[in-house]
């Protein structure tokens, strides 16, 4: 009896062993309506996609930085903002990945030789149609004129995209932004178009935030990422309008974890997970644009796309239309100024 | 009866915490200025709520309260001008003995001067003149309870109450204690009303002690009259020890009865808390005046007793016989030459008066 | 008297020496103590000891630049400031990029962009382009792929990393920085954050401290004083907060406290304010306040309480009995008797406060950011963890200045948890 109960005791041991030796591959994202989208569009579709763990995380590089240094990395395949995967690919933190089968499908050049492309989203600006019984706006720049449309506004609370999103507003072309930021006195200008508005802003931090703003009326209009309004309109029916005019444009990548246990699987996964049609097939579950051109082919040719039987491209932030008149966010500026930038924004919001 | 006529007067007071039971029943009580008097009784008997309604801790539910002939059941605790002793002295650990004594009198707002005087007074008055720099936690307990007792009466109240003071100390020093505050009591003058569970406690401090017992006084009286002469059974039993005999009253006779216990032997004794023939009686009889094989012949009771044990005690011998039905009875038996040769199994005749045999009540 | 107790040592009966009979049999005992304490001293030692001995080396630690351009900071320290290096300094530098591998460089130029902005794409365009310049002179092409090579404010820049420990995280935590000769100047004024964040930071821990104390010592004294079934029930009020999540009550505060709140349309409602004139209660420092004051206050009022227990009543009523007013008795003895309580609550919530960033991050809006959010900004998105170590060390030598005061004005052993 005793010999057994050892055998036994033993066994799950070695067990436990050989479970950490071969863990499931794990998929860090943001959580929410997004990583419901992913797990539809390429984890299920993935012939070992029942072996993937997926975790949540709030952004940022820091625990990923930790495992590294650590040499304990849990974390095997993370979806990133585009600065963070420059700085985590130039410090190390994540491989190389081969790049040839989407390379010349890309609706912007990818930013660094560890990244495999999601999607694009933007800050958008977006209101309550109710709220503008005569005139409504319908550019940035009557975002940020408190005079022609009074109430207060809705931002968030650091200073990506507003810096570009001022600049538009203050007569800068969508395609120069980067050029007057560079400039000597460019941030000075988009600080002194923010001034205007200062006194007229609610800040919010999470995301669900600006859409109970509107929804209140505790903001006339707000910033907000596009799927969460998107998401609003299509599923909860709520109706709201989009200033589409002035957007700022983020890109969403995948990256392999340097020292991950699971390299090979990684790498199969991510591939699959960049496909077009995984891509395509993502914009079933939630209005986020592909950065693949022929991603967005497919979805023209499927329209009415969305899972709800409803056309998508209304609701997509990269069309043709609308790209014209967008700021695709340039993270090697970030990269360079983000800490910068940061500080003189805090010092913004606190005088 | 205004209540003028006493120093501190309770008039028909009732108080119940809850609206169903009374803690204390009807209580009537008059206590002249300058009396020690105490309070005895087990514990849950009304005493302590008796003083705290004194206080002013608690409110009578009924009846009122009167100091010098004023109602005070309307006038908060701070300012009755009461001193008081708490069971573990509440010195206030944050002050030094001087601060401790000095904060009545800075209540009152006496000029600095005045308040050094009468803090150096009283400290005097329990001799730890040397003492004032200490926290009380430095203090040893014997000299915790004399600063509490100092502090109680540094601003002269008209009137000092004292709950349990010296139960949290030892035996000898609570003897020591006990003189020291009967001292001062005799020396200033000051009214005094003790609370205490000891009975030997209130023997030897109090002027006039009330039993208390079910929310009501016993009897309240002198301690000899206590000790010597019990109204009632409680009270009997309560104060020093005593032989009990169960029995029934068979015939009355003037002052005496006689009692007859239930193996049929005759009892005559005092009687004090029955009334007819028939009634149930419980016998009361101290243990010292009991006598062993006494030839002088002016005893009204004689039995036959067999010795069942020997305590040897010193100056006195602790006997238990079985005499009249009762194995459990005492005699205290003096250490003197007569009765050397005692032992247990022996048959003894034991005598005693009918007078200190007090017939009273018996609840079956 | 026997000589015995003055001719030397006293023997066993064996005859050895007391004392090393003793001490070997105590030695024992010593050894057993150990060996049961150890698992909680490693335990320390990993979970307390080496992070903080990690933070305050990582705050100075300034080597990994110093190992990617050992050869250019040699030649750059005889630089004398003025206009451009010299063509030798260009030169070891190319070199030196040049030989650098894969994330090395990225890692550097994560280290250069610190001290000014642009280090870090200039040397990445720099890294692709200069595989086309084959042979010097260096300094004329090295401009012609970026002219921020010509500029003398980046090389300027390099001059604070060029010992392998630096105070530059410190001064960065305080709004200074060094230039490019080491000496100390103070930041731009438009990027002065920290001293202003700082600031707050102890004024908000100081006044949510405040608050705390002043609704937590009530309700600490009703925990102490009511009958057990009542006290019970206050109690679990009390500690409810402790049961749901953070998140969740902060969304409740806001919906209560914004300006379209349940909050603000009551006071509409009842009139007692005018429709445009809400009161703004939420994104700012006063939601900052009010959000972290009920978060905190069981942190107050559960050392209050425990401290409050162990206070007699019969002090109450003995300073009652000595003529005090109830008030008068309240302040003079019961409130000293309970500054234990106050010393522990106060100084746990402080302490817990100063290092608060989700609560500030959610509700603080424009101006209720604490330090603790900046932390958790450099720690997660720039990666500037050296700065992020020199922040939480100043935080931690301001605690232990906060200690040490408190220590000479009212006494450790004042501080009590019951």
């Amino acid at each position: 009896m005793r010999k057994t109960i050892k055998a036994a005791f033993l066994g799950l041991i070695s067990m436990a062993f050989i479970g950490s030796a071969y863990a499931d591959l794990t998929f860090v994202s943001w959580g929410g309506a997004y990583t419901a989208s992913q797990q539809k569009a390429y984890i299920d579709t993935w012939s070992k996609g029942s072996g993937i763990t997926v975790e949540n995380y709030n952004g940022g590089l820091g625990e990923v930085k930790a495992q590294v240094e650590a040499n304990n990395v849990t974390w095997d395949v993370v979806d990133v903002l585009p600065d963070q995967a420059i700085t985590g690919c130039d410090d190390g933190l994540f491989l190389k990945v081969d790049q040839s089968h989407f390379i010349n499908d890309m609706v912007v050049k990818p930013v660094s030789e560890c990244i495999s492309p999601q999607i694009f989203w933007s800050y958008v600006a977006f209101y309550d149609p109710a709220a503008f019984p005569g005139k409504k706006p319908k550019t940035i720049k009557d975002f940020f004129d408190v005079k022609k449309f009074p109430g207060k506004r809705g931002i968030h609370t650091w200073a990506n995209a507003l810096i570009e999103m001022a600049l538009v507003a203050d007569g800068v072309k969508p395609s120069k932004v980067y050029e007057v930021m560079s400039s000597d006195g460019g941030i000075d200008r988009a600080f002194a178009k923010l001034d205007t508005i200062k006194d007229h802003v609610v800040f919010w931090s999470a995301g669900s935030k600006p859409l109970e703003l509107v929804s209140s009326g505790e903001v006339v209009m707000s910033l907000a990422y596009n799927g969460r309004i998107g998401a609003a309109i299509l599923q909860d029916g709520k109706k709201f309008n989009y200033i589409w005019d002035g957007q700022v444009l983020e890109q969403e990548y995948l990256v392999i974890v340097k020292g991950t246990k699971n390299e090979d699987e990684a790498r199969e996964f991510v591939k699959h997970a960049s496909s077009a049609e995984s891509l395509a097939l993502q914009a079933k579950y939630i209005p986020y644009g592909p950065m693949r051109s022929s991603s967005i082919d497919i979805i023209k040719k499927g329209e009415p796309y969305f899972n709800t039987g409803v056309d998508v491209l209304p609701h997509m932030p990269n069309t043709p239309k609308r790209l014209r008149r967008s700021v695709i966010a340039d993270p090697f500026w970030w990269a360079d100024n983000g800490a910068e930038v940061s500080e003189r924004f805090g010092v913004w919001k606190g005088n | 009866m205004s209540g003028k006529d006493s120093f501190v007067k309770f008039e028909n007071v009732d108080k119940s915490y809850d609206g169903e039971v009374l803690v204390v029943k009807g209580l009537n009580l008059d206590i002249p200025q300058g009396e020690f008097l105490t309070m005895l009784g087990p514990s849950g008997s009304g005493k302590t709520t008796t003083l705290m309604m004194l206080a002013g801790f608690e409110t009578p539910t009924s009846g009122e309260i009167y100091l010098e002939g004023e109602p005070i059941s309307s006038i908060p605790p701070y300012k009755r001008g009461i001193g008081m002793v708490f069971q573990n002295y509440a010195l206030f650990p944050h002050m030094t003995v001087n601060e401790n004594l000095a904060f009545p009198l800075e209540v009152r707002k006496l000029p600095k001067a005045e308040i050094d005087e009468k803090v150096h007074k009283a400290l005097s008055m329990v001799e730890l003149q040397d003492f004032g720099t200490r926290m009380p936690l430095q203090l040893s307990g014997g000299q915790q309870q004399r600063v509490a007792l100092a502090r109680a009466l540094v601003f002269e109240p008209r009137l000092v109450l004292m709950d349990e003071p010296l139960g949290a100390l030892d035996k000898k020093l609570r003897e020591q204690m006990q003189y020291e505050i009967k001292h001062i009591h005799e020396n200033i003058g000051i009214t005094v009303v003790y609370v205490t569970h000891d009975q030997s406690e209130a023997l030897t401090m109090s002027n006039r002690i009330a039993v208390f017992n079910d929310g009501k006084i016993q009897q309240i009286s002198t301690p000899d009259v206590l000790y010597e002469k019990p109204d009632n059974s409680f009270v009997a039993q309560f104060i020093g020890e005593n032989n009990q005999i169960k029995g029934k009253v068979k015939s009355v006779n003037g002052k005496n009865c006689v009692v007859v216990t239930d193996n049929g032997d005759e009892i005559v004794s005092l009687k004090v808390n029955v009334n007819s023939v028939g009634d149930n009686s419980l016998l009361s009889l101290r243990p010292e005046r009991v006598w062993v094989n006494s030839d002088k012949g002016d005893y009204e009771n004689s039995f036959e007793a067999k010795v069942e044990e020997l305590i040897y005690l010193g100056d006195h011998v602790r006997t238990r016989v079985n005499v009249c039905g009762n194995n459990q009875f005492i005699v205290k038996i003096p250490n003197s030459s007569d009765h050397s040769d005692l032992k247990e199994g022996a048959k003894v005749k034991l005598s005693w008066k009918a007078e200190d045999t007090r017939a009273l009540d018996f609840k079956a | 008297m026997s000589s015995e107790t003055i001719s030397g040592p006293i023997l066993t009966s064996d005859g050895i020496p007391l004392k090393v009979s003793l001490k070997k049999a105590e030695r024992i005992n010593k050894i057993r103590a150990f060996l049961l304490v150890l698992p909680l001293l490693a335990f320390i030692l990993i979970s307390f000891i080496i992070p903080i001995g990690d933070m305050l080396t990582r705050s100075v630690d300034d080597r990994y630049i110093n190992t990617v351009f050992p050869k250019t900071f040699e030649i750059y320290k005889k630089w004398d400031k003025q206009g451009l290096p010299s063509e030798e300094v260009y030169k070891t530098m190319f070199i030196e990029i040049g030989e650098a591998k894969g994330f090395k460089i990225g890692k550097a130029s994560t280290r250069m962009n610190y001290s000014k902005s642009g280090w870090k794409s200039l040397i990445k365009k720099s890294q692709r382009k200069f595989k086309k310049i084959k042979e010097g002179p260096y300094k004329e092409q090295m401009i012609a792929v970026d002219k921020r090579w010509g500029d003398p404010i980046y090389w300027k820049a390099l001059g604070e990393m060029v010992d392998p420990t630096t105070f530059g995280y410190y001064l960065n935590a305080v709004d200074l920085k060094y230039d490019s000769n080491k000496k100390v100047i103070a930041q731009p004024e438009n990027r002065r954050i920290y001293m202003h964040t700082w600031i707050k930071t102890f004024k908000v821990s100081l006044l949510v401290t405040i608050f705390t104390l002043m609704l937590g010592y009530p309700i600490a004294y009703l925990l102490a004083t009511l009958p057990l079934k009542y006290s019970n029930l206050l109690m679990i009020c009390v500690l409810l907060p402790f049961w749901t999540s953070l998140l969740v009550r902060t969304v409740a505060w806001m919906i209560i406290l914004q300006q379209k709140g349940v909050f603000n349309n009551l006071m509409v409602m009842a009139g007692l304010i005018a429709d445009e004139n809400r009161w703004k209660l939420m994104y700012n420092e006063t939601g900052t306040i009010i959000v972290m004051t009920q978060i905190l206050l069981p942190f107050m009022v559960l050392p209050l309480y425990s401290v409050m227990k162990t206070i007699s009543p019969s002090y109450m009523k003995a300073a009652l009995n000595l003529g005090a007013s109830p008030l008068h008795a309240f302040w003079k003895v019961y409130m000293p008797n309970s500054i234990p309580g106050i010393s522990a609550g106060g100084l746990l919530v402080f302490i817990i406060a100063i290092g608060y960033f989700i609560t500030p991050e959610l509700v603080g809006g424009k101006d209720g950011q604490m330090i603790g959010n900046w932390i958790a900004y450099h720690l997660k998105t720039t990666l500037n963890w050296g700065l992020c170590a020199a922040l939480g060390s100043v935080l931690l030598a301001v605690m232990i200045v906060f200690y040490w005061l408190y220590n000479k004005i009212i006494g450790v052993e004042n501080i009590k948890l019951g």
